[in-house]
């Protein structure tokens, strides 16, 4: 599978996860390897290059770290969106 | 800018002879908002006896899972200046040792995208820079990035490793401290910038049991350096501790909390059983001419210190009682990646390894990082008996 198109998997993923369950790295490199066959360190890869572009963002609650879609305004105050 | 509010209650932490954080807030907020703003948040918390900052979400360096702690004020109106204010870990070096010019360069970066306020250092090790603004973070960043630096570990994460000064300074260190902690820094650098771990894990490492960083108390691994042969005794020094009216008896031999010395006031000389010794540093610390480590050198690994934040407070137990330590390290990465892997595939989120040892037991640990049970490892005799057989040990 093309990174780009494993990318739009793990979107959609975390886009129907949003407010239910916060999902560690961990948690959607399993669930998307299981979903497309994809080893998990492709689909690490993948999720870590999100990241980098900010698509996708760690999050921090109480000591424990998670990763989640940022909210648009949070992208505007960073100044990565006008 | 200062003096737009009165604290009357933080002055009070400003008398005394003691250095006061209310003294340094203060000429902080002679320039900037952010400070000021900061004392007049804290004066009406000391009033109403109620926090006003919220923490956590979304709030990092792009790439980065940690490092910056978002912190906001619940009183945005009221105390505009503190609306953000985010919190900034920087990796100190091992063993804090800065030039001033490396300090100067913080503080002006600090003047200009932050409050100023810094912390040297907090509980983690790292130097840490209070108060900035989210839209300032990647600035900031870039910044200090440009001159060598690299933000710290927060959250589910490898946290910075710290260390003490060691052979820098200190003539106990049985093994190198900052060559270590640097080593691990380094080769821990995607688990400490990219949180992925149920939840914290700290390395902490002390020369001897002195024990300077509180490695025993605050790291789920504790590098504690020590000897294995016998501590080196110079009797003339020891005659003259007598001479110069140390009463070696009382403050050095009924101290020792195994009982193994033994003094001789017709002679004054000391004799040691170092067998029975566990290495505690008291009397060589109080004779430090007479009295030194062992030429063996290596460290204790103790596992699962801990501050009582989801349940209590734990104090890390020693699961390998002498290790060689001689750089790469190899030995050691490769065991801390076995104690990960387990607490990584077993723990609940927000479970910290010692927290999982106490769930699960001494033995699955010590099966699954492929340590064998030893004597030294028992840490509350006749409640932990380390009787470790299976079903297929016995004859049906
Ligand atoms: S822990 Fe021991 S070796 Fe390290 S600085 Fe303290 S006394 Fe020296
Ligand atoms: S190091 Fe501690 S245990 Fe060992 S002989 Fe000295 S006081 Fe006793």
């Amino acid at each position: 599978m093309e990174q780009a198109e494993l990318q739009e998997k793990i979107y959609e993923f975390m886009q129907k996860m949003k407010g239910k369950k916060k999902l560690k790295e961990k948690d959607i490199i399993k669930h998307i390897s299981g979903e497309t066959g994809e080893d998990k360190d492709v689909v690490k890869k993948a999720l870590r290059a999100m990241i980098d572009e900010g698509r996708l963002m760690y999050s921090y609650g109480g000591g424990a770290s998670s990763v989640e879609i940022p909210s648009e305004e949070y992208l505007r105050e960073k100044g990565l969106i006008k | 800018m200062s003096g737009k509010y009165k604290t009357p209650m933080l002055d009070e932490l400003e008398k005394g002879p003691w250095p006061s954080f209310v003294t340094e807030i203060k000429k902080a907020a002679k320039k900037s908002d952010m400070a000021e703003d900061e004392l007049g948040q804290l004066e009406k918390s000391y009033n109403t006896k109620r926090g006003y900052w919220k923490h956590g979400g979304i709030v990092g360096v792009l790439g980065y899972g940690g490092g910056v702690i978002g912190r906001y004020s619940s009183l945005p109106e009221e105390f505009p200046g503190v609306a953000h204010f985010h919190t900034v870990r920087v990796n100190q070096p091992s063993g804090f040792f800065y030039t001033t010019k490396a300090l100067r360069e913080i503080c002006d970066i600090w003047d200009k995208y932050g409050s100023g306020l810094t912390n040297l250092h907090g509980s983690t090790g790292d130097l840490v820079l209070l108060g900035t603004k989210t839209e300032n973070l990647e600035a900031v960043f870039a910044e200090l990035s440009s001159r060598g630096w690299d933000l710290g570990g927060s959250g589910s994460a490898m946290r910075t490793p710290s260390c003490c000064v060691g052979m820098a300074r200190c003539e106990w260190a049985n093994i190198d401290t900052m060559d270590l902690c640097n080593e691990l820094t380094q080769y821990y650098q995607d688990q400490l910038h990219r949180p992925a771990f149920p939840y914290k894990f700290k390395i902490k490492i002390s020369g001897c049991a002195c024990d300077c960083v509180a490695a025993i108390a605050r790291a789920d691994l504790s590098i504690i350096g020590t000897w294995k042969d016998s501590i080196q005794i110079n009797q003339d020094e020891v005659r003259k501790y007598a001479e110069a009216g140390l009463d070696i008896q009382k403050e050095i031999v009924d101290m020792c909390p195994t009982q193994c010395m033994y003094y001789n006031p017709e002679d004054k000389t000391l004799k040691i059983a170092d067998a029975e010794c566990n290495r505690c540093m008291h009397c060589i610390a109080k004779m430090t001419k007479a009295l030194r480590p062992g030429k063996e050198k290596g460290a204790t690994l103790l596992v699962g210190s801990k501050a009582p934040i989801v349940v209590g407070s734990l104090l890390s137990w020693v699961i390998v009682p002498f290790m060689k330590l001689t750089p790469p390290y190899d030995d050691l990465k490769e065991l801390i990646d076995k104690m990960i892997e387990w607490w990584d595939d077993n723990a609940k989120p927000r479970e910290r390894i010692g927290e999982l040892i106490e769930a699960k037991g001494m033995r699955a640990f010590l099966e699954a990082i492929g340590v064998p049970p030893m004597p030294q490892q028992v840490k509350e005799p006749r409640k932990d008996p380390f009787f470790f057989w299976a079903e297929s040990d016995f004859k049906k």
